[in-house]
């Protein structure tokens, strides 16, 4: 007589599905603390801010700069060159690009679910230096 | 369109950033910032318009950007983005 009528697939996966629903506001001592040093000082202490804005500005800004003349930049330049078609290949690139920053983005806020968020911090904060000392190597070569 | 021009470059661009510094950085800013929507849109709008300047220019930036300094701009401002996610409270202290 099975009279358990309740199906296995009542698994707690809902719990990860809200985390990454809700990624909009994850953090929220950074909003607070971040407001008071905005007031503080305008400067480096506030580059990563709370809001939609501040973050907007210095990832553009950072992440313009150190692609500029890139490889990635030397290739598109030599393509549209050659292929008298600067439209395409800047379509094709920019569709590219799009999709590299979608998977990034997407795969930190997958990581940020698995991983706590003072480990994720560091690792994250660890990872953004080793980018400078490579842009610093990247000098010292050209 | 020339759709082969167009999946041509849309491999060789894309194969040649998977894995690159921006979209690590990406990764490192899109998990630990409060905004990730920002972080796409900042990285995305960051990395069109850098291709733009290249496409439009077809060969020649470093006339009137010099690389070094523009790429120091940039080690300074991943250095501070860094810094700031390993020592969130001495930050706060400056």
């Amino acid at each position: 007589m099975p009279s358990s009528d309740s199906t296995p697939s009542d698994t707690p996966s809902v719990i990860s599905e809200e985390v990454i629903v809700a990624g909009e506001t994850p953090r929220k001592r950074t909003s607070e603390t971040s407001d008071k040093s905005a007031d503080l000082s305008s400067n480096s202490a506030s580059v990563v801010g709370s809001g939609f804005w501040p973050v907007f500005i210095s990832t553009f800004a950072t992440i313009f700069l150190a692609e500029l003349g890139d490889k990635t930049q030397v290739t598109t330049m030599l393509m549209s060159a050659e292929s008298q078609a600067p439209l395409v290949v800047f379509l094709g690139a920019g569709l590219a690009l799009i999709s590299t920053s979608l998977i990034g983005v997407l795969l930190g806020q997958w990581l940020s679910t698995r991983v706590s968020e003072e480990t994720l911090d560091t690792c994250a904060g660890i990872l953004l230096i080793l980018i400078t000392i490579g842009l610093v190597g990247d000098i010292m070569s050209s | 369109m020339d759709l082969k021009l167009f999946l041509v470059s849309f491999a060789a661009v894309f194969l040649s950033e998977l894995g690159d510094k921006s979209q690590l950085a990406a990764i490192a800013l899109g998990g630990s910032s409060p905004s990730p929507k920002a972080v796409f849109f900042g990285t995305a709008s960051a990395l069109i318009l850098a291709s733009f300047i290249s496409v439009v220019l077809g060969g020649s930036s470093s006339f009137f950007l010099p690389e070094k300094i523009v790429k120091g701009i940039a080690a300074i401002g991943f250095g501070l983005l860094g810094l700031r996610l390993l020592w969130p409270e001495s930050s706060e202290n400056i």
